[in-house]
């Protein structure tokens, strides 16, 4: 073994941490005849996703003479650490990729984000509206622009469901216990990637979702406390629901996205009948099936309600994705990110990543059966609450996803979450 | 590293092969043209060396007073309670009891197999090319690509247990992974066809140092092949023998990549095969918080440099005194 690894490590950390100094960069800024160059970074690295937003940029330039937009595409699991490396090293892009929560919080303490709660249209207040444009706010202010809507629930095979004799999707928890017994009959457990963790953190969220009020929600984000009785009977709900066994074998060394023993790729290629994931799910199934084109008979349906809990049995947890100016970065920066809500620019976006827009006038033009029953969940929906791991920070997230994954693997208890997530939360 | 040393001790002017041995003053008058060498050759590699190990290790050790998210310079002095927090904390004592079970296990596990294929290869045989590279190919490859593959081959619907049900042995598949009770044994067994070559290499360079007539002598003298091998051969490959057990002991309390391909971020605890190092990176970089994380680097490396300072001290002593003699 080479002798030398800790210190790599060691320095690699470091270095990523500290921030290259000497990358330089091209900031913005308008220059003496009114010409504004920003620096542009996005994850989409690939196929239709990158075409859109070289077409996106191009007609923003055309309409503003004076903007010159250089785009640099970042994979997306590279993104962070370059990210904080050059925002810590003053050469941050001008707009880049916003994925919120705590690590949000940790760019506008830093003071690395750009304010832009008074500069933002009105058209786009608006279109957006208060509710999705909170999820990129911090203390009152706005610092990112949503761009997408991203609520989870489960994706599944209509056709597997139907081979096992499901002619509903379940809606509540004794039904979906049912249905995963006749599922199983069929060989077609739940796909559960627990390798990476936040899959399984996912089933504790949405149990918490159920068993927790919205107050009680909140006041645990804003207090770091999870003393509130709702997280153990969370807890309690998935221990009983694990129980029964309803997972794909080898579950906790199953990765997510990656390959075709994947959870996804089982779900992809009918090895399991339904996931619990996000709506950027269709997108990842439809690059794993056997002929890399969308599952033809893919469904959706909400989490269903579980009884005797304080949350509403309709709401749904989901994210939303958006763009951040970073401190320096010109006002045109703001200007983009109106554009990027207008109508045309949303629906183009929902075209080239399947994804579901955040301004009501673009999702009309959703066409998809099961990203309409997204919708269709998520208007009906009396609240909506972010991913909690967002909520709560890396932090947190990091002991909620280290918990589940014991308590799933039978080491720990449910005692064990809430006093992992509160040791963590003194860490903050 | 007490190679290194000797070896740097032994000759102090290139060049000069006629000279007597090198006089005391002949040393501090060295030329500027010796020193611009001197400069010149050896001066981007300590420049190297002090960029890229001795500044990101202060640097830890800097950092490790913080509590820091990692965005904007750090400025919340914490003092030692990073430090605290580490040893208070149970993930990260499991860790290092699993560090020490792999230390232990490589040493026992490693050296009979090693030592095994390096009689073999000693001696004249066919095919010995052959099989000195297949043992040592595990070795060349690159972590990240066995990771994945025996995470493949491990997996409960991987090759290992559909191969195990072919031949009728089905009763034996396994979670060879997420299993506790196996989870460190399949750890150990990729470990030791990952290196068990890297050792074979060693153990027969130094076999090939140890002089033919000392067995031809023990033959004339009667002894047979395994009397030849534990009463010569094993004793005096005892120097090779320590230095591969301070390499083993070093790396196996750094084991990283492997553990964290196959068992990912989270997995590895309630497996049983978290180290110290994939605890420094869940812990930190995970979980955003760098200013502990780099508290961890500093412990794993204090834990590291303590051992490698007491192994020399009294494992690798005889040895370095045997060749500092010879130096002077």
């Amino acid at each position: 073994m080479a002798p030398k690894r800790t210190v790599a490590v060691a320095a690699v950390m470091v270095l990523a941490a500290a921030g290259l100094a000497a990358c330089g960069g091209g900031d913005g800024g308008s220059g003496p005849d009114g010409k504004v160059t920003m620096q542009f970074w996005h994850n989409a690295t690939t196929g239709p996703g990158a075409a859109f937003w070289e077409k996106t940029v191009a007609d923003f330039q055309a309409a503003h003479p004076n903007v010159t937009i250089e785009i640099q595409q970042v994979q997306n699991e590279d993104l962070d650490g370059k990210l904080q490396t050059a925002l810590n090293s003053g050469s941050a892009p001008d707009i880049f990729l916003q994925r919120g929560g705590g690590k949000m919080a940790a760019m506008v303490e830093a003071g690395q984000l750009k304010d832009i709660t008074g500069e933002i249209s009105a058209e786009t207040k608006q279109a957006v509206g208060d509710a999705a444009l909170g999820t990129g706010e911090v203390d009152g202010k706005t610092y990112a622009v949503p761009v997408s809507i991203m609520p989870g629930g489960f994706w599944y095979s209509k056709n597997l469901f139907a081979e096992a004799g499901i002619t509903t999707p379940p809606t509540t928890i004794d039904e979906l216990n049912t249905a995963v017994t006749k599922l199983k009959a069929i060989g077609a457990p739940i796909a559960l990637g627990g390798k990476d963790a936040w899959p399984a953190a996912h089933w504790y969220y949405f149990f918490t979702l159920r068993a927790c009020s919205q107050a009680s929600l909140d006041t645990a984000a804003k207090q770091k406390d999870f003393s509130d009785p709702c997280w153990t009977k969370a807890g309690n709900d998935l221990k009983a629901f694990a129980d029964t066994d309803p997972f794909n074998d080898g579950f906790l060394t199953t990765s997510a996205q990656q390959g075709a023993g994947s959870s996804a790729g089982l779900v992809a290629n009918y090895r399991a009948s339904m996931e619990l994931m996000g709506a950027w799910n269709p997108g990842v199934l439809a690059s794993l099936t056997k002929d890399q084109k969308p599952m033809p008979d893919l469904g959706f349906f909400p989490f269903p309600a579980v009884p005797g809990g304080q949350g509403d049995p309709a709401a749904i947890m989901g994210g939303a994705g958006g763009y951040s100016c970073s401190a320096e970065a010109p006002k045109e920066c703001v200007q983009f990110l109106d554009y990027l809500v207008t109508k045309n620019v949303q629906v183009e976006q929902y075209k080239a990543f399947n994804s579901l827009p955040i301004t009501k006038e673009a999702q009309s033009a959703v066409t998809e059966d099961y990203l309409k029953a997204v919708l269709d969940a998520y208007n009906k929906a009396p609240y909506v609450s972010q991913w909690l791991d967002t909520v709560y920070g890396q932090n947190v997230g990091n002991a909620l996803n280290l918990g589940v994954v014991n308590l799933l693997a039978g080491k720990g208890d449910v005692a064990g979450i809430i006093t992992a997530v509160n040791d963590a939360a003194k860490k903050d | 590293m007490t190679i290194t040393e000797t070896g740097g001790r032994a000759r102090s002017g290139g060049g000069d092969v006629q000279a007597p041995p090198p006089l005391r003053p002949r040393r501090r008058g060295i030329g500027w043209a010796q020193r611009l060498e001197i400069v010149l050759l050896s001066g981007p590699a300590i420049l190297m060396f002090v960029g890229f190990v001795i500044f990101p290790v202060l640097m830890a050790a800097y950092y490790g007073f913080y509590r820091w998210k990692g965005f904007g310079p750090p400025t919340d002095v914490v003092g030692l309670d990073n430090y605290v927090t580490i040893l208070q904390d149970a993930a990260f004592r499991e860790a290092l009891w699993h560090n020490a079970v792999i230390v232990v296990l490589s040493l026992v596990l490693q050296a009979p197999v090693a030592l095994g294929f390096a009689l073999l290869l000693n001696q004249k045989i066919r095919g010995q090319s052959i099989i000195r590279v297949l043992i040592f190919v595990p070795y060349v490859i690159a972590e990240v690509i066995v990771g994945t593959a025996w995470s493949l081959m491990l997996q409960t619907t991987g090759a290992v247990n559909d191969a195990l049900r072919s031949i009728g042995l089905g009763r034996f598949a396994a979670d060879w992974l997420a299993d506790p009770r196996l989870a460190i044994w399949s750890l150990m067994l990729i470990l030791t066809w990952k290196y068990v070559g890297f050792a074979v290499i060693l153990f027969l360079a130094g076999m090939q140092n140890i002089p033919q007539e000392l067995s031809e002598a023990a033959a004339v003298d009667g002894a047979s092949y395994w009397q030849t091998q534990w009463r010569i051969t094993l004793p005096l490959l005892g120097p090779t023998l320590r230095i591969w057990a301070f390499l083993s002991i070093i790396g196996s309390l750094q084991v990283f990549d492997l553990v964290y391909i196959i068992w990912g971020q989270y997995v590895a605890s309630t497996a049983g095969t978290s180290t110290m190092a994939t605890y420094m990176v869940v812990e930190g970089r995970n979980a955003g918080n760098y200013g502990f994380g780099n508290a961890v680097a500093v412990v794993l490396f204090l834990i590291s440099m303590l051992i490698a300072l007491l192994y020399q001290r009294f494992v690798l002593r005889r040895d370095t005194e045997g060749a500092l003699t010879e130096g002077r």
